[in-house]
Formats: C-alpha cells, sequence, structure tokens
C-alpha cells in the first residue's frame, strides 16, 4: 500500500481506477512488445516470405539458408535485444532513483568503462600484457576472451565502486567518484589507443559501437541468467527504491539502512551493465531514456510499477532501434550504439526541458 | 553532463575511425587521370616507363626528376610535387611548389610494411634508417638492423616524433598519408628541410598498379634499370598466370573475410582484391560492385553467399578451424568450413605476430596470384607450393 502512503492526497476510488488504467498499459505494452519482437524476426536485409519465417518458427522448412538467418541471427538477436533492453532500462532506473538525478545511467557506476578497459586491454594492449597469456592457457579464445576480459574489468571497477560506498555516506559522493572513476579507467584506454595500430583501433571501435549480434549458443543462456539474476533483485528491491526516492533521511526513519540499500542496488546495476556490455558492447542512452518515459506513462514514482514499465519500453525500444539499424531493405547495418544515441538523446532533452518527474516528490 | 564522457569519447571514437580507417576503407568514385609517362628531355639516367600504376608519374630532365604524386587527403585531387636533384647540381628554379629531394638519397625513413617492402625490392633495404613502428617487421634485413638498434622507431603516421626526425634528418621520409588530414600535418617537417613524400599506393585498384611503386622509389635512388627489368619480369608472370585463368570456365564460389559484430567487410569489385579475384578465375558474388575500397555488409547478406561458396579466403586473425569457431560457432555451418577449404594468407608469420603478406607480398603480386590459382584451381598450378596462403585445419 506505499502507493498510498506516497500519494496520501489520492482517494481511493482514483487509486482503483488508476490501477485499472496502469494494467490496461501493461497488457498494451506486452501486446505490442510481442508485435515488435516478431517483427524484429521477420524484417531483415535477405527477404523471407512470411510463412516461411513462421513456418520456421513453429515447424520445419526445407531452405537451410532461410532457416539459418532466422534460427542463428534473428532470434539470437531479438533476444539478445529484449535482455539488453529490459536490463540496461532497470539499471538505469536504479541509478536515477539512487542518486536522484535525472541524467543517472548505468554507465555512471563506471562498470561499463570497466569492461571497456578489459577489452581495450584484450584488444590494444594485448600483445605485451601478461595475463593475455594466463587467459589464453586457460583456453579461452574468440569471442569467449572478449566477454571474460570484459566481465573482468567490470567486475574489478563494480569491486571497487563497491568497497569505497561501503565507507561513505552521501550518494552524491558516491556519484562523482563512479564519474572520476570512469574518466580514469577511458583515459588509460585512450594511452592504449594512442599507441596502437589502426586496426587494432579499428576493431576496438567497432567494439565499442556496441552489437546484438553474435550472442549465440551458450553465450546467450549466460546473458539471460546475469540479466535474470540482476532483474530479481532489482525487483525484490522496488521497495527500497520507494523508499530511497523520498530520501535517504526518510529511508533511515523506515528502519532501512541506507549503506545496505545502496549496495544491493549497485550490486544489481553492476550485473546488469556488466554483463550487457560484455556480451553486446557498451550501448547508451537507453538506460538514461527509457525510466524517463515509463515514469511520465505511468505518472508514478512507485517502482512495483515502473520495473515492469522499464522491462516492457527498454524491450520494445531496443528491438525498434534493431529494426531501424537493420536499415530495411539494405544489405548493411548501422550500429546499434548510433540508434539508441539518436532515439535516446532527443528524449533526454525533452527531460532536460520538462525536469519535473524525478525530482516530484 | 553525466554521460559527459561518453559522448567526448564516442565523438572521439568517431574522429579516429574516420582518421585510421583502414587503408582498404578508402571510396573513391573519381578516375584518375593516367600517369605520364616520362616525358624528357635527355638524361644520363635509364627511365621508368610506367604501365599499372596511376597515382605517380616522373618526368626526367637534365641532373634532376620531377615526380607527381596524387593527393587524394583532403577529398579533392591534388598533385605534390618533388623535385629529385642529382647529387651536386644545383636545385631548379620554376618549381615553387616541389619539395626538394636530393638523389640517390643515403637514409630512409618509412611508416608502413609496404615501404620497408618497397625498399627491399630496389636493394636499398640497408638505407633505412627509421620506422614508424618497429613491431611488426618481416624482412630479416631489417630485423637485424633493428636488433641492432641501427633503426630508430620515430612514431606511427601522424602521430610522429618530429624532434627525433629533425635531429636524424633522413634524405627523405616517405608517409602513407591519412586520409582526413592535410598534407599540413607534416608542416614541422618539410619546414625543417626533410622532403615527406606520400606514398599513395594503397590507392591504386590493381595489384600491378600498387607494385609499380617501386620505380618511385628506385627513382629517389638512381637504380631504374634494374628495378624496371624486376618489375617487368613480375608482370609478365602474372599477366601470364591471369591468362591462364582466363581460358578456364570454372569458377568456384568465395567468399572473404570474417564478419566482426555483425558486420562483414568484404572487397568491392573495383577494388584491388576485386582484380586479384577476377585474375584468379573466382566466382565472387560481389565481382561487379562498385567503389574501389570494401562493402560493409551485415552478416545476413553474406549468409546465403557463405553457406554455399567452396571458398574461403583471408580469414583474419585465425589460424585453424577451431579458432574460426571459438570466433562464432556459426561458420561452421559454412560449406567451405565443412569441407577444410579455408585458406589465410597469414602462413609467412615470424614469432613477432608480422605478416610477409603485408610487407613482400604488396611487390610480389605474382606469386600472391599463384597463391590464389592453386587454391581455387588446383590443376592449373599443381606444382605451385603455396607462399603466403595456408590451408587452415
Amino acid at each position: 500500500m506505499e502507493a498510498t502512503q506516497l500519494s496520501p492526497s489520492a482517494g481511493i476510488i482514483q487509486y482503483a481506477t488508476d490501477k485499472r488504467k496502469k494494467a490496461l498499459i501493461l497488457a498494451g505494452l506486452c501486446l505490442l512488445l510481442l508485435i515488435v519482437f516478431l517483427l524484429d524476426i521477420i524484417i531483415g536485409s535477405v527477404r523471407i516470405p512470411l510463412r516461411e519465417v513462421f513456418k520456421v518458427i513453429f515447424s520445419h522448412t526445407e531452405n537451410d539458408t532461410w532457416r539459418y538467418i532466422v534460427e542463428k541471427i534473428r532470434i539470437p538477436k531479438a533476444a539478445t535485444a529484449v535482455l539488453a533492453g529490459c536490463g540496461l532500462s532497470v539499471g538505469g532506473l536504479q541509478m536515477q532513483t539512487l542518486f536522484r538525478n535525472p541524467l543517472a545511467d548505468p554507465s555512471v557506476l563506471g562498470v561499463t568503462a570497466g569492461a571497456s578497459l578489459g577489452v581495450a586491454m584484450i584488444m590494444l594492449a594485448g600483445g605485451s600484457i601478461a595475463t593475455l597469456y594466463t587467459i589464453k592457457e586457460l583456453g579461452i579464445s574468440g569471442s569467449w576472451l572478449i566477454i571474460v576480459a570484459a566481465c573482468m574489468g567490470a567486475a574489478a571497477i563494480m569491486l571497487l565502486v563497491m568497497s569505497i560506498s561501503g565507507t561513505i555516506k552521501d550518494n552524491v559522493m558516491m556519484l562523482i567518484i563512479g564519474i572520476m572513476i570512469g574518466t580514469i579507467t577511458l583515459s588509460v584506454i585512450s594511452i592504449w589507443q594512442y599507441f596502437s595500430s589502426p586496426e587494432l583501433i579499428k576493431d576496438y571501435l567497432l567494439w565499442t559501437f556496441g552489437s546484438l549480434d553474435g550472442v549465440t549458443g551458450s553465450q546467450l543462456y549466460l546473458l539471460m541468467l546475469a540479466v535474470a539474476i540482476g532483474l530479481i533483485i532489482s525487483f525484490l528491491s522496488s521497495k527500497l527504491l520507494d523508499a530511497l526516492l523520498l530520501g535517504e533521511n526518510y529511508a533511515r526513519s523506515m528502519g532501512l539502512t541506507a549503506k545496505r540499500a545502496r549496495i544491493i542496488i549497485i550490486c544489481s546495476t553492476s550485473l546488469l551493465a556488466g554483463s550487457i556490455t560484455a556480451f553486446c558492447g557498451p550501448i547508451g542512452f537507453i538506460g538514461i531514456a527509457v525510466p524517463h518515459i515509463v515514469r511520465s506513462l505511468f505518472n508514478t514514482s512507485n517502482h512495483r510499477i515502473l520495473i515492469p514499465g522499464c522491462c516492457l519500453i527498454g524491450t520494445i525500444l531496443m528491438l525498434l532501434c534493431d529494426m531501424i539499424a537493420q536499415l530495411p531493405g539494405s544489405q548493411t547495418v548501422l550500429p546499434i550504439n548510433i540508434i539508441t544515441a539518436l532515439v535516446g538523446a532527443p528524449v533526454v532533452i525533452w527531460v532536460v526541458l520538462h525536469r519535473n518527474t524525478i525530482s516530484r516528490q | 553532463m553525466l554521460s559527459k564522457n561518453s559522448y567526448i569519447f564516442r565523438w572521439a571514437a568517431a574522429i579516429f575511425i574516420g582518421l585510421f580507417s583502414v587503408v582498404s576503407c578508402r571510396q573513391s568514385g573519381k578516375k584518375e587521370e593516367p600517369a605520364a609517362a616520362g616525358v624528357s628531355t635527355d638524361s644520363a639516367y635509364a627511365k621508368t616507363r610506367l604501365r599499372y600504376a596511376h597515382g605517380f608519374s616522373i618526368e626526367y630532365y637534365d641532373h634532376f626528376k620531377l615526380a607527381k604524386v596524387l593527393n587524394r587527403l583532403t577529398g579533392s585531387t591534388d598533385t605534390l610535387e618533388y623535385l629529385l636533384v642529382q647529387e651536386g647540381y644545383p636545385v631548379p628554379a620554376g618549381y615553387p611548389k616541389a619539395q626538394v629531394i636530393h638523389i640517390p638519397v643515403k637514409t630512409i625513413v618509412g611508416m608502413s610494411s609496404m615501404h620497408i617492402a618497397l625498399a627491399d625490392f630496389v636493394g636499398v633495404a640497408d638505407r633505412i634508417t627509421g620506422l614508424g613502428s618497429l613491431d611488426y617487421i618481416s624482412s630479416p634485413e631489417i630485423r637485424k638492423k633493428v636488433k641492432a638498434g641501427k633503426i630508430t622507431q620515430v612514431g606511427l603516421d601522424g602521430n610522429m616524433n618530429n624532434e627525433q626526425l629533425i635531429s636524424m634528418h633522413p634524405g627523405v621520409l616517405i608517409a602513407m598519408g591519412n586520409p582526413d588530414a592535410g598534407f599540413g600535418r607534416y608542416k614541422t617537417l618539410t619546414d625543417a628541410g626533410i622532403p615527406v613524400l606520400l606514398n599513395t599506393e594503397w590507392l591504386e585498384t590493381t595489384p600491378l598498379g600498387r607494385a609499380e611503386w617501386v620505380k618511385l622509389m628506385a627513382a629517389l635512388v638512381n637504380k631504374e634499370e634494374v628495378v624496371n627489368k624486376k618489375f617487368d619480369s613480375i608482370a609478365r608472370v602474372y599477366n601470364e598466370l591471369a591468362q591462364l585463368c582466363s581460358k578456364t570456365t570454372d569458377r568456384p564460389g568465395v567468399i572473404i573475410g570474417m564478419p566482426f559484430k555483425g558486420n562483414w567487410y568484404t572487397p568491392a569489385g573495383g577494388s584491388y582484391m576485386g582484380q586479384f579475384l577476377r585474375d584468379a578465375g573466382a566466382g565472387y558474388k560481389w565481382a561487379d560492385s562498385k567503389g574501389t575500397g570494401s562493402l560493409t555488409l551485415n552478416f545476413e547478406a553474406v549468409v546465403p553467399e557463405a553457406l554455399q561458396a567452396a571458398y574461403w579466403l583471408n580469414v583474419g586473425y585465425v589460424d585453424s578451424k577451431k579458432d574460426i569457431a571459438d570466433k562464432d560457432v556459426r561458420y561452421v555451418s559454412f560449406r567451405s568450413f565443412k569441407t577444410d577449404k579455408v585458406y589465410n594468407n597469414n602462413l609467412r608469420t615470424n614469432e613477432q605476430g608480422s605478416n610477409d603478406y603485408w610487407e613482400s607480398g604488396g611487390v610480389n603480386p605474382q606469386l600472391v596470384l599463384a597463391d590464389m590459382i592453386r587454391i581455387l584451381h588446383p590443376d592449373l598450378l599443381p606444382d605451385h607450393q603455396l607462399v603466403y596462403y595456408k590451408q587452415l585445419k
């Protein structure tokens, strides 16, 4: 019943109609999500008749090429989009609530930069660093090497941020420290870039552009697991988030230790952002933009609605971005990070112009 | 403000990728005017005749040569002039724009593997005193010099250590040029009297055109006669091989390169690699595509061809079929993978990780072509041993 606590002026009747309205919006979004998901699988550079796509999904087709394209390219990509969309938006929501800052996103913790650091270590500084050989001796190579490196980088920064967060009281300080750690990390990467050969830099830059492609098989399952754990923690902590939104003092008066809440939230966001960045590369703006859309659509600050709302809208937006990135009918693909920025940046502008939703109490 | 970093980072990324987008990504709609073969007055030196290269020309005069190099760095085409003045003679008047190189040059600083190959071909590798990077060198002679500490690392093209270079004062600095920056970036060096020769061989769209830049190097050291002969024999072999292939009707399907993050860069029909594939009798789906660089396709667009193409060449930084499967398990469905017809151009990679394909391969297009023909049409060259390529197992 904390929704009534949050808006004590609202009457019981209005609360009931509100609730029905929100349920309706959620149902509508679910339907939209299904449609967008199917569209993402149907649309691509190679024209495959609708009937054949359904045949691949639900029964069997003789055309091996079409089956390969749908099964091994389009469905994994759409599934990755769903995971990335959910995880990044929820991560962004948590950061905006924790720091009570409308421009926070999952990368403010420096975890994304940490993942980039891991990847840069392999791709740019690779030849000269001893750890690479150790990793290779473990039998990790190819795409796994990049993923392991990104996870290690993200985990290292996450541990650093967590250990600092245990010692300080103020969330604003935490925010500044997170951003500074990110800046230091990116500077280290820049130094490596400066001394690397153009081909290596190019590979690394392609990675930083983000991509939903190529997360298949066991990688997809692992990403699914990481995102699922992150989301479960997030759902379970929705009450914490509601309390935090009212200020740390209020949260403390409710018996929450602000410190513990902070650690739980940082933990789930790091898991979400770190794993998604490891598999897909950095994907920006979804984490900033989606929470704002959700807040204005549902007109609430109740995280038990905001979190599922973020999952749905984040997924829908990510799938739409993926479709745009494919430039339907063309043979090329644009980096996903560019498209999310193109879609996300206008939203951020809109937020700056109407910054009313988050800081309103 | 929070995402200012990522903004900057991303912008920097965009600029960097533009700056460094590899040689092969260059596209140009324009056709260069063919190079004028040596118009000249009489000269005591053998003259260069050009047949394949379009990016430079050399004119011969008494006691000096006038080399013109096409510079497309600024987007528009313009020409850089170099006066190659014979030792002991005055610099001729009337060429205010030209840089002066005193020949035969005694010391050379190069920027790319190709520059090493050019010097090696002409027989003046011992005159190299500086290189952009000492990490990737195949030539044993240069490697030996590096070990003995006789070659200075001067920094990559675009980030050169100007003070170092000025103190070395090489007879000529050979630069690759950087697509996004004008020639102005070399001003500090040219002002200090170091001639900067822009070697735009990578803009050539044919293997022989690229290799023919050995003749510019030859002009710098007065070795035209021997280099002309050497190049002519290479061109003859190359053309004979291409002729051999043109007689067969079999055109086995080929895919090139490996996708990364959903993008598959594959050579355009009008590119250097496109020409190799044509001459090697390959059935290349994008052979008729326009452009002189590479096409950026998405994975899905290439898959229908990749699933059924008989051969897979130039696979990138992999050394075995396991490496390929590790990159992305989806590649094992390709026909070439299943039938062991995957070949990479990395046979001559030394323990430093330097691949001679990018060095001596540039001036030995006949060997590269022979390799490709041996792979695609084994009966045409049954006795040829692969030089640069190897089958991945």
